[in-house]
């Protein structure tokens, strides 16, 4: 299986072949090479150094609910007042089999946002900054944790050992970090929904064991974790497997008393954590008060009365 | 689920008094795995009373206990007692407002509504609640257009101008029908001073009990539309037409693209309903033919005139379905706290908001002290737009300057207020929490615009604690 590397290396290669001063293609870019030809032909018609093509434009930053294609329109304040309200793609002028190249280029790009979060991992860096400690499903790797879901549920021995020792057992409430299926996700979110959800925690009084990382873990993980440290409540903040709208978001999964022999309707989920949906400060205010209800009803899921 | 909240529009203008019982729907419209998004779902109107005549002591006075009494017997033949109604409006509309005892009026309404919340309006916020009684703002929304309604009462013509669904213009011009009132003979038996200063102008005297002809009636009339025509830009404003505004005109750097007509008056503009209005002075005052000349005049022939969905009873209907809102689902506040009624808004212009979070203190603390020389000791609610996603840092940050700034200013006991757009509240709300400690009483709702000068009501939680009824007044538009 060739890795993203090599695919990078080669385009570079092919690249340097067609159009001598150009330097390859950049970290998130997944342009086709055609398209990277074109602007840099026409960079170097404009005589201008190669150092200067940084300006090609990032097109998956741009706000698609700010962006209007469509020219001359009657009234652009209210389309741009209807796009607010959805991340579908409206107002893209054509549709259809012949969109923009500026349209289809972005549906690409968000397409490789999505690959780039589901097949990255949690940088290290990332991790260090946090200063947690990191255990590992069952899954050997990325290929592995894509592949085998079962896997991604369970603990081997060692790591199980290793949660007993960073968690003292019967906790009030136990929260972990996964990164599921956006590592994207847990990166921008997470830690802003983690100390939010940990002020309001400490606001009722509540102190939650130490925070741990779950490297290619999956949401059934917390039952197994659950069993082994038993806290009364298990919250899970995990990346989504992301869609075309973002690559960002996250969910958090929480159950009280948490087991495998708990049925999945147990579990309470809030979905859709990002700067586009529930920002995560907000969304971990929000958290903290879910934990308190379970708290008091000793119960989640579809037992839980919000 | 779904929850509603009962609410009372109790309108008290120059010429008629109303009351109408409107139910708002509530629903959340989250899927269930996400944090909850309550909404406004549908307003309907569950009660309307017979319009009555306001009844006055003398020119200058309301009866409050006669007002009293017919809103007693309306709540009785709604079937309503003050305990259903959550939230509502009572407003003292037209030229009854400059009259001498609005706020007793008020106040004894105020005690047979309960514990609901009550707004004295100025002339902004009358335009802006008749708009969205008559539907104005919905068909600008609906449309994408501009739209401007005129409420033409008893005493005042109130002007709002909505775009995209948004009010971005009002206005007050002293023109209505009730501003001449006449006798069963046709003599003058009441007329104010601002018509009389019109009336000068076209060589007429409005001396008390002499009569006036058809033709001058007529004059006067017509007067009246050319002066609304000239507002809405049909011709240019003289300098009549600025004596006749109660505060200033229409800045008009817009294009309408739609007119309606709501209040009293507009009933009298339509050919066919005037049928009934053989003798013009069955009101016994100019209306009728204030009417017939509006819908004569420049208006209709500039601009394509649209059916309001209310006419008389735009603003009561406004009052009572269109000024209460409702905050964003995740929010924070101490229930001990609420309600809150009349309180200021100490807003953060764009530029404020700009800084950078540690020079937020000495702005805040800047304008605080600004507006303890302008205004009453009261401390007010501090508003700002709020950065959109912002990390706990952010909020930490921003809590801290809000605490240092207003802290050492807030009495014991007295709740500190924060108000913002973006989705933001309970996270900021618990960061503030964290800083003074669970004594400090705090009420830190998002999703609620204001701007600065606005006065603000806070309701007491419904759907479930979830969100507050807010109520804002609007006193005069961010021109």
């Amino acid at each position: 299986m060739i890795s993203e590397q090599q695919i990078k290396s080669i385009i570079d290669e092919v690249i340097k072949t067609l159009s001598p001063g150009a330097e390859g293609v950049g970290g998130g870019s997944h342009m086709a090479p055609a398209e990277t030809m074109t602007a840099t032909t026409a960079a170097s018609q404009n005589n201008q150094p190669p150092e200067e093509e940084s300006f090609l434009e990032d097109l998956a930053a741009v706000d698609l609910r700010k962006e209007l294609l469509v020219p001359g329109a009657n009234n652009p304040e209210m389309y741009l007042k209807l796009k607010e309200t959805t991340p579908a793609r409206l107002g893209i002028w054509h549709c259809g089999p012949r969109p923009l190249t500026r349209s289809l280029l972005r549906f690409r790009a968000d397409h490789a946002v999505a690959q780039d979060a589901v097949f990255t991992d949690v940088s290290d860096e990332f991790l260090a900054s946090i200063g947690v400690e990191t255990i590992q499903s069952c899954c050997r790797d990325k290929d592995e944790f894509l592949t085998r879901p079962d896997l991604g549920r369970k603990l081997p021995e060692d790591q199980g050992k290793k949660l007993q020792a960073i968690c003292p057992e019967n906790a009030t409430v136990q929260i972990y970090i996964a990164d599921g299926l956006s590592s994207t996700a847990v990166e921008t979110n997470a830690m802003d929904t983690y100390r939010a959800l940990v002020q309001g925690l400490k606001g009722m009084g509540i102190e939650p064991n130490p925070l741990f990382f779950l490297r290619y873990g999956r949401v059934p993980s917390m039952d197994v974790i659950s069993e082994l440290i038993t806290p009364k409540i298990t919250v899970l903040l995990i990346g989504e497997r992301p869609g075309l709208a973002t690559g960002e978001s996250m969910s958090c999964y929480m159950a009280y008393e948490s087991s495998t022999a708990q049925p999945e309707s147990n579990r309470t989920v809030i979905s859709n954590i990002h700067k586009g949906g529930t920002p995560a400060v907000e969304a971990g205010a929000h958290i903290a008060g879910v934990v308190k209800k379970m708290l008091e009803q000793k119960a989640s899921g579809l037992n839980l009365k919000l | 689920m779904e929850d509603t909240i009962v609410s009372v529009g109790i309108d008290i203008g120059t010429s008629t008094t109303q009351l109408v019982f409107s139910r708002l729907i509530l629903k959340n419209m989250a899927s269930l795995v996400s944090v909850p998004q309550i909404k406004i779902m549908a307003k309907e109107v569950i009660f309307t009373s017979e319009v009555h005549q306001t009844p006055l002591l003398s020119a200058t006075e309301i009866d409050s206990p006669a007002v009293r009494a017919i809103v007693e017997a309306e709540y009785k033949r709604a079937g309503m007692t003050p305990e259903h109604v959550d939230t509502g409006a009572v407003i003292i509309t037209g030229e009854t407002a400059r009259k001498s005892n609005a706020s007793e009026v008020l106040k004894t309404l105020s005690g047979l509504a309960g514990e609901f919340v009550v707004a004295t309006a100025g002339p902004a916020l009358e335009s802006i609640i008749a708009g969205k009684g008559a539907h104005a703002d919905a068909l600008s929304r609906e449309r994408g257009a501009v739209v401007a309604n005129l409420d033409i009462g008893g005493g005042t013509t109130n002007i709002a101008v909505f775009k995209n669904g948004e009010v971005i213009d009002t206005c007050c011009m002293d023109i209505g029908g009730r501003l001449v009132k006449f006798n069963e003979k046709g003599c003058v038996s009441y007329s104010s001073h601002k018509v009389g200063q019109l009336a000068q102008h076209l060589g007429l005297s409005l001396s008390q009990m002499q009569p006036l002809s058809t033709q001058q009636m007529q004059g006067l009339a017509e007067a009246m539309a050319t002066i609304l025509a000239q507002v809405l830009g049909c011709e240019p404003a003289t300098e009549l037409t600025r004596i006749m505004a109660t505060d200033r005109l229409l800045s008009l750097d817009y294009a309408i693209d739609y007119i309606s007509f709501s209040g009293g008056v507009a009933e009298c503009m339509n050919q066919e309903n005037s049928t009934p209005y053989e003798n013009p002075l069955i009101f016994g005052d100019l209306g009728v033919y204030l009417g017939r000349a509006l819908a004569q005049s420049a208006i209709g022939k500039r601009y394509q005139i649209v059916e309001a969905e209310q006419t008389i009873r735009a603003t009561v209907v406004g009052a009572g379905s269109h000024t209460t809102s409702i905050s964003g689902s995740t929010i924070s506040y101490a229930s001990q706290a609420l309600p809150l009624q009349n309180l200021p808004v100490l807003k953060f212009s764009a530029e404020e908001e700009a800084l950078p979070y540690w020079d937020w203190e000495q702005a805040i603390g800047k304008k605080l002290h600004w507006f303890a020389l302008e205004e009453e000791q009261q401390v007010p609610a501090l508003a700002f737009r709020g950065p959109k996603a912002p990390g706990f840092d952010a909020i930490q940050e921003i809590a801290g300057a809000i605490i240092r700034a207003m802290g050492p200013r807030l009495e014991p006991g007295v709740p500190l207020v924060v108000v913002v757009e973006n989705d933001l509240a309970k996270a900021l709300g618990q960061a503030l929490q964290a800083i003074t400690g669970p004594t400090r009483l705090i009420v830190c709702i998002d999703a609620i615009a204001v701007n600065q000068g606005d006065y603000i009501d806070i309701g007491t939680p419904v759907a479930h604690g979830n969100v507050v009824p807010v109520i804002v007044k609007t006193l005069a538009l961010g021109y």
